[in-house]
């Protein structure tokens, strides 16, 4: 047997760590009454320090009521969810599919390339070189002119006439 | 009439649902089969939480997160360890992390829940004396274990406060039982000092009150 008498914080020390038969701390309670005493003393204290405070059985009603309803709200929340997801899938689908039609209804008429070329060479030409009618003499601008113009003709063709007798 | 009483006990366990009935039942939309469980392992999950993060309210609430979390994730619960270990896991986790957010806290804010309490024996408990030790005691080692890491604080408590053996601590924890046992000895020894430097300034106290 030791003979030495262990402090509390050596006792402490041997509650905490699992105490095994072959501990000298052991031995000497084993041996030594006081010892003995005083570590059952401390090992009762450290027991009613560790101890969870008992709870009334409306304590374990109310927490189980409240996990209860926090798992109703997970319940319907993963519910609402999927059908969430729907929902703005269905109107994305709605949105392009409305998109299409109406883009279908306005489209704008696209020509093959080669007709666009020619049209466009052919608007350029014609904004260089306005067109020249084949009689300028019949056109709108000198519809006034005409009669004077035939009586001029008219001199000049009697004088040529004249000229060409003699 | 014991052995009567006997079979009752053993008819009625019998006819209790399974873990495992009760899980599938739950996933199949049965919110009572999840309350059964809820009953069933509430207290044994708010005793870990409470002898790891040693506050009531704390531990309701990681109790309260512990179950949420588990049916959240039931469906991925594949029955390699009882439901019973697969909660503690998930409590211990939970608890872990309100250690560190505190820590953390503690940095920047003094959180002092540490005082000790000294009670007069102003009522006619059996053992006013022993209660007023008691919770010297209680405090002392609370403010010992504010030395310890968030690890071996879990360790620690799990193998005092809840009396679990080290290789279930170590199942728990997914560490090895030798990992385990070496935390564990570190944080005796911090607690131990801490306890020390209490243990004498109590004895110089009874001392001092001898001699009056």
């Amino acid at each position: 047997m030791t003979t030495k008498h262990f402090s509390e914080a050596e006792l402490l020390e041997t509650y905490y760590m699992q105490p095994g038969e072959s501990m000298p701390v052991m031995m000497h309670l084993a041996a030594c009454g006081d010892c003995a005493e005083r570590y059952k003393r401390l090992e009762r204290k450290l027991r009613e320090a560790a101890a969870c405070p008992t709870k009334p059985a409306t304590f374990w009603a109310f927490q189980r009521g409240s996990i209860m309803r926090r798992v109703e709200a997970k319940r319907r929340e993963t519910v609402r969810g999927p059908r969430t997801w729907r929902v703005a899938a269905a109107a994305m689908l709605a949105f392009f599919l409305g998109g299409a039609v109406v883009y279908e209804t306005v489209r704008p008429v696209v020509k093959p390339a080669a007709e666009a070329a020619a049209a466009t060479q052919i608007t350029a030409t014609a904004a260089v070189a306005p067109e020249v009618t084949a009689d300028p003499w019949q056109s709108d601008e000198l519809q006034d002119f005409h009669a004077v113009v035939q009586w001029e003709s008219w001199v000049n063709e009697k004088d040529s006439k004249r000229e060409s007798s003699l | 009439m014991g052995s009567v009483a006997a079979f009752r006990l053993s008819q009625i366990d019998q006819s209790a649902p399974t873990d495992r009935e009760l899980i599938e039942r739950t996933l199949a939309g049965d919110g009572g089969a999840f309350a059964l469980l809820v009953e069933r392992f509430q207290r044994k999950i708010y005793r870990v939480a409470h002898a790891i993060v040693r506050d009531d309210m704390e531990a309701d609430t990681i109790t309260q997160d512990t179950f949420i979390q588990a049916y959240t994730h039931l469906g991925r619960f594949e029955g390699r360890s009882e439901l019973e270990t697969w909660l503690t896991r998930i409590a211990i986790n939970r608890s872990r992390d309100w250690l560190r957010r505190r820590r953390f806290v503690s940095l920047f804010a003094h959180i002092d829940d540490g005082d000790e309490v000294y009670l007069e024996p102003v009522d006619d408990r059996p053992d006013p004396e022993r209660e007023i030790m008691s919770r010297q005691l209680r405090t002392a080692i609370e403010r010992a274990e504010r030395r310890l890491s968030a690890q071996q604080k879990i360790i620690f408590r799990l193998r005092h406060y809840e009396d679990r053996p080290l290789e279930e601590i170590a199942d728990l924890l997914g560490l090895r039982a030798g990992t385990v046992r070496a935390h564990l000895f570190r944080a005796v020894h911090k607690i131990r000092k801490e306890l020390a430097g209490w243990m004498n300034r109590r004895q110089d106290d009874s001392d001092d009150h001898q001699a009056l």
